[in-house]
């Protein structure tokens, strides 16, 4: 068998692959290595090699037009592939990529985009591990290939494995179609590098499993004017950085592992060939972890859960314990049955925090080149770093430097990081500030992050620098926004970037939107959004001008949605309260601009009406009282009409509750308004006392222990009991029968709801 | 006349399936720890179905056969085992299995109360004997669990959260030394190699005791929780329906398939305070509508329809089971039931129409 070149076939991120892989590369001193991966990715194996990059990385291929379709290949220490380029690195040996170019790649992806051919039901994978009576196939897999440390057993099983996938798999899909191509692809390679003249012998193929038994040349191979005739599309390759947790987060064949901090673990153990150190780590951590956070457990039950999980594993014939017959064994017995109390150590034990590491300036493309410029420029690089760090912006003028740019240095930042939230690279995150007041200052945290990283390398496809990508994305999502409060949202945030260039574009896209919606809360809050911009405005240099008429614009629209919208339920009045203050505030600041009589006019129907809700008619009454535009005798009469005996009392103190949501020096200086509702409360009888009692004990909830005081100091007066009386009583203890009295109260029991 | 056996309400499960367990040992092909009579692996087929040699198994617990690897597992590693689960989710029913296959005995049992005494988790004396001849061999009554312990063989402790606290932790010491002293004696019996322990408890029920940790800490614990799946729910009714259909001369045919659907279909949607389809929220009733209690109820309305009905079970001995079954707590069930059946029973349309009306009769 000289002729033929060694092919051995793997899993990607194996670890018990990776190290039969460097025993037989040992064995068989090869002189050059062939790797499934893309073939055009050859340049970056350097420095995937290199001493200074730390896995987990990945080579990430992306289109250059839209839309984006991005092949992420993602290596782990422990991936078979990473340990045979170190391998030919370290022994300077020649190693190839042989799988299909990227951009060829991604044109195939862009096809099973087109054709929606997704399978649905269980993978062929699954069916493989259910017939070989597994849960799953990851249990399949480490079950019959990382445990066992027999010589060439990995590379034989893997070839049966690789033929018994095949038989089953139904060929007719079209990932199949696109796996022969690639297969072929592959021999053609293999051929190339044989004509080059390498022995067959001295040839070592590293492919995944299922490809490993056709990979002889006695299949077909690609010929020339078929590989010509394979669509394509423009694309780059870039290596980043890449995290465990993202790996954990991919699922499928290629693309990630589901615990890989545990198969890091598997990996440690099985290079120290001692893979039954695998349980009882495992199960220590997760008990240390439990430790740490509070939770104690013995080192018995960790004695326990090995043999346990030893025993679930001699039940399937395997050698050691898989990863799910640990779970297993710590959720019985480090658990107690119960899987949520070990949820959260499993998941520090089996997927961990490691962030993968690239030498600088390997990962490069022309976005990230302007993002590390802007940073210097901003003199923000010292917060690149993995290290959470808080920075405080003065947006103000700082008027004791000599020139513009150092004048403006926090309000250029300030739209940096906005520009960079805006594309969703989560490099800075903006902390809300206690003071809502001081717009021109803000805080943020910056941390960098291999998701940071990634999001920036997609992010080139909208635009070569960062401020281009922002405004592609702006403009995409003003023609996407189908509510208004989108439209504001993006208004405020083309502010806050600095992109007032854009300003036009947004303020027309909102203007049409908001001449169609019938929304009374999105329009108030939409309105409520461009005043504080008008308010704030100035901090970031902007002209507010075109801004007003828009205002003018929504503010009429929401007025005159006013009534309608208040004939919803209790639920919807919470956001209509919110909705009514916010109009009633630009109301006040900007009337030169709108109409105010309107806003009274409907203010004074709602409050005088009784078919719509009556919390907010309550409401609307408060606003009056509190612009007084309602006199006391007209308090009085609305206050003994809405609280007369006839009405349902949660009707009436719904109105009550209301009314007490705005100013409540304004309620409590009125004695009127307590006469008229002391006398409705000796109107009632015992039935509807009680009924009235837990809405009112209710609308008073959130009153103030002082303002509590203050009315029963009212209705004391009015009651004819001194003042003093009255503090004295309130300041004693409840006795045994009002306790109980009041515990009722809490049961009371609406028919109704 | 009919057999002796045949005579017993319910026969033990050694017994019921003493075929199986034969079929099972004869072809037994891998290793049989001590103290057992099939391998892990048979005792795994044996529950959950498949075959021995030419004979098939039937499944006994129907649903999450990884749990029931667990068990057994833990039963291989001399650890006692402590099924929990709400009430009706099969822990008897496993635990009677699991002894029944490994020991060939299920029998011996301690049935766990709020009266349940020390003595009968240890052992007790003959008064008559202890009195006439002082304490002797002969005078000593043994426990199940005693008995388990000198013969190696399994115990069975059902609901044993229903026992005090004081009873419960007299395993402890038990399950922690394997052995039992007999300080009267003078003698301590250590526990034989085979010998281990199923208990059963109970979450969510009136009158049960908390389990101190230190016990908790003696057993491997697994949650048995109800089936998952509504096609899994039918199968058990089914297969225990059919089964029981046998064993208690109900003298009425199986209900149809359609009918035993619609009564899965209203436990689980009770149970979960949703329809099944996740688009209506229901209220849930007082009691724990369990799988349990969907067989006793299909068995009563058997029971109906054979001796007062036409032998066919209609809608109208279903509703009748349905009512005493969900309406425990009368005036709130009552409520729970009617809306129930107002706002999603009468909107599933004809097939349904006239299980609803048998059932609004019944609610009225």
């Amino acid at each position: 068998m000289n002729n033929a070149p060694h092919v051995f076939g793997i899993r990607h991120l194996s670890p018990g692959g990776a190290w039969h892989l460097c025993n037989f590369l040992d064995q068989i001193q090869p002189d050059i290595i062939l790797i499934e991966g893309l073939s055009d990715a050859d340049d970056l194996i350097e420095h995937i090699t290199s001493r200074r990059t730390k896995p987990p990385i990945a080579i990430l291929a992306y289109t250059e037009v839209l839309p984006v379709r991005t092949l992420v290949y993602p290596l782990a220490r422990y991936s078979p592939e990473y340990q045979a380029l170190c391998w030919a690195k370290s022994r300077d040996i020649a190693v190839r990529f042989i799988d299909l170019p990227s951009d060829i790649f991604l044109a195939f992806s862009q096809i099973e985009y087109d054709l929606e051919t997704k399978p649905t039901g269980k993978s062929f994978y699954e069916k493989f591990a259910l017939q070989a009576g597994e849960p799953d196939y990851e249990t399949y897999w480490e079950r019959n290939f990382e445990h066992n440390l027999g010589k060439g057993v990995y590379q034989s099983a893997a070839l049966q494995l690789g033929a018994g996938l095949r038989e089953i798999k139904d060929q007719q899909d079209y990932d199949s179609a696109q796996n022969l191509v690639r297969e072929a692809y592959m021999r053609r390679q293999i051929k190339k590098v044989m004509d080059e003249g390498y022995h067959p012998g001295k040839i070592v193929i590293v492919v995944g499993a299922y490809h490993a038994p056709v990979m002889g040349l006695d299949h077909h191979v690609l010929k020339d004017d078929e590989f010509e005739k394979l669509p394509q599309i423009n694309s780059r390759l870039t290596l980043m950085p890449y995290s465990y947790f993202k790996l954990s987060s991919q699922s499928g064949y290629g693309a990630g592992n589901h615990a890989p901090l545990y198969f890091e673990l598997v990996w440690n153990c099985i290079r120290a060939q001692d893979p039954t150190k695998i349980a009882l780590e495992y199960l220590s951590r997760i008990v240390r972890n439990l430790r740490e956070s509070g939770t104690s457990r013995s080192t018995a039950e960790v004695i326990e859960a090995v043999r346990l999980a030893n025993t679930l594993a001699a039940l399937k014939n395997g050698l050691g314990p898989t990863l799910c017959d640990l779970q297993d064994a710590a959720v019985s017995l480090i658990g107690q049955g119960q899987r949520t109390i070990v949820a959260e150590a499993m998941a520090h034990v089996e997927v961990g925090t490691a962030i993968g590491e690239l030498p600088h300036g390997i990962s490069q493309t022309s976005i990230q080149d302007d993002f590390t410029r802007e940073l210097k420029c901003l003199k923000l690089d010292k917060y690149r770093t993995t290290i959470k760090q808080t920075i405080d912006l003065d947006l103000r003028e700082n008027r004791r430097v000599k020139s513009e740019a150092a004048a403006f240095l926090d309000l250029n930042r300030s739209f940096f990081l906005h520009q960079l939230i805006v594309l969703g690279i989560s490099f800075a995150k903006k902390i809300a500030t206690r003071q809502t007041s001081a717009t021109w200052a803000e805080a943020w945290t910056l941390q960098w992050t291999p998701e940071s990283e990634i999001a920036l390398v997609e992010a080139v496809l909208m635009g070569e620098t960062i401020e281009l990508a922002t405004a592609y994305c702006f403009k995409s999502r003003l023609d996407e926004s189908k509510s208004i409060d989108e439209a504001a949202l993006i208004i405020r945030q083309v502010c806050e970037s600095g992109m007032v260039e854009l300003l036009n574009q947004a303020l027309q896209t909102l203007q049409r939107l908001a001449s169609q919606s019938t929304e009374f809360i999105l329009i108030a809050r939409a309105a409520n959004e461009l005043g504080m911009l008008v308010r704030y405005g100035d901090v970031q240099r902007f002209d507010p001008k075109p801004l007003k008429p828009l205002i003018d614009q929504l503010f009429t629209e929401g007025t005159l949605l006013l009534l309608n919208a208040s004939n919803c339920d209790n639920d919807g009045a919470k956001d209509m309260i919110n909705a009514m203050s916010e109009l009633n505030k630009i109301s006040l600041e900007y009337d030169q601009l709108i109409d105010e009589a309107l806003w009274i006019n409907k203010l004074h129907k709602l409050s005088d009406a009784d078919h719509l809700n009556p919390l907010l008619s309550g409401y609307a009454c408060a606003i009056l009282l509190e612009r007084n535009l309602i006199n006391n005798d007209d308090l009085a009469r609305e206050v003994s009409r809405r609280l007369s005996p006839g009405i349902d009392a949660d009707i009436g103190a719904g109105w009550f509750e209301g009314l007490s949501k705005r100013n409540r020096y304004a309620l409590l200086a009125r004695l009127s308004l307590w006469q008229q509702l002391a006398e409705y409360v000796s109107a009632l009888d015992d039935e509807q006392f009680s009924r009235a009692l837990v809405f009112l004990r209710r609308a008073f909830s959130d009153f103030n222990p002082r303002e509590k005081r203050n009315i029963a100091e009212n209705l004391g007066e009015i009651w004819g009991v001194s003042v003093d009386g009255v503090s004295e009583l309130m300041g004693q203890s409840l006795t045994q029968e009002e306790k109980e009295t009041l515990d009722q109260l809490n049961d009371f029991d609406f028919d109704d709801l | 006349m009919k057999k002796k056996d045949e005579q017993l309400l319910r026969l033990p499960a050694e017994i019921l399936y003493a075929k199986e367990i034969k079929a099972l040992i004869q072809a037994e092909k891998h290793k049989v720890p001590t103290g057992w009579q099939m391998s892990p692996r048979s005792v795994l087929t044996y529950i959950c179905g498949g075959k021995a040699g030419r004979k098939k198994i039937s499944a006994k617990y129907i649903g999450h056969q990884r749990l029931v690897e667990i068990a057994i597992s833990t039963l291989v590693t001399d650890r006692a085992l402590l099924l929990i689960g709400e009430p009706g989710t099969a822990k008897s029913w496993l635990s009677e299995h699991l002894t029944a296959a490994i020991t060939n005995d299920s029998t011996k049992v301690v049935q766990g109360t709020a009266g349940t005494t020390e003595e009968q988790v240890r052992y007790t004396w003959n008064y008559a004997m202890l009195l006439a001849n002082g304490p002797s061999n002969e005078a000593l009554i043994q426990s199940p669990i005693f008995k388990a312990m000198e013969e190696g063989s399994l115990a069975r402790f059902e609901e044993i959260t229903r026992c005090a606290s004081e009873v419960q932790d007299a395993m402890i010491s038990l399950l922690s030394e394997k052995r039992i002293s007999v300080p009267e004696l003078e003698k301590e019996v250590p526990a034989k190699k085979g010998f281990s322990i199923i208990a059963t408890a109970n979450t969510r029920d009136r009158g049960v005791n908390d389990m101190s940790a230190a016990l908790k800490r003696r057993f491997n614990l697994i949650i048995l929780p109800a089936p998952a799946t509504l096609d899994t729910e039918i199968d058990i009714v089914r297969k225990r329906v059919s089964e029981l259909a046998v064993n208690l001369d109900l003298n009425a045919a199986i209900p149809e398939e359609e009918s035993i659907q619609k009564v899965v279909t209203i436990f689980r949607e009770l149970r979960s305070g949703a329809t099944l389809d996740g688009k209506n929220k229901v209220k849930t009733p007082s009691g724990v509508l369990s799988t349990a209690e969907a067989i006793s109820l299909i068995a009563n309305s058997m029971s109906l329809a054979g001796n007062f009905g036409s032998g066919k079970v209609g809608d109208a001995d279903l509703a009748a089971g349905l009512q005493g079954a969900v309406v425990k707590d009368d005036d709130k069930d009552h409520l729970v039931w009617e809306e129930y059946l107002a706002n999603v029973m009468k909107k599933r349309g004809a097939s349904w129409r006239s299980l609803y009306k048998s059932c609004q009769e019944h609610n009225a």
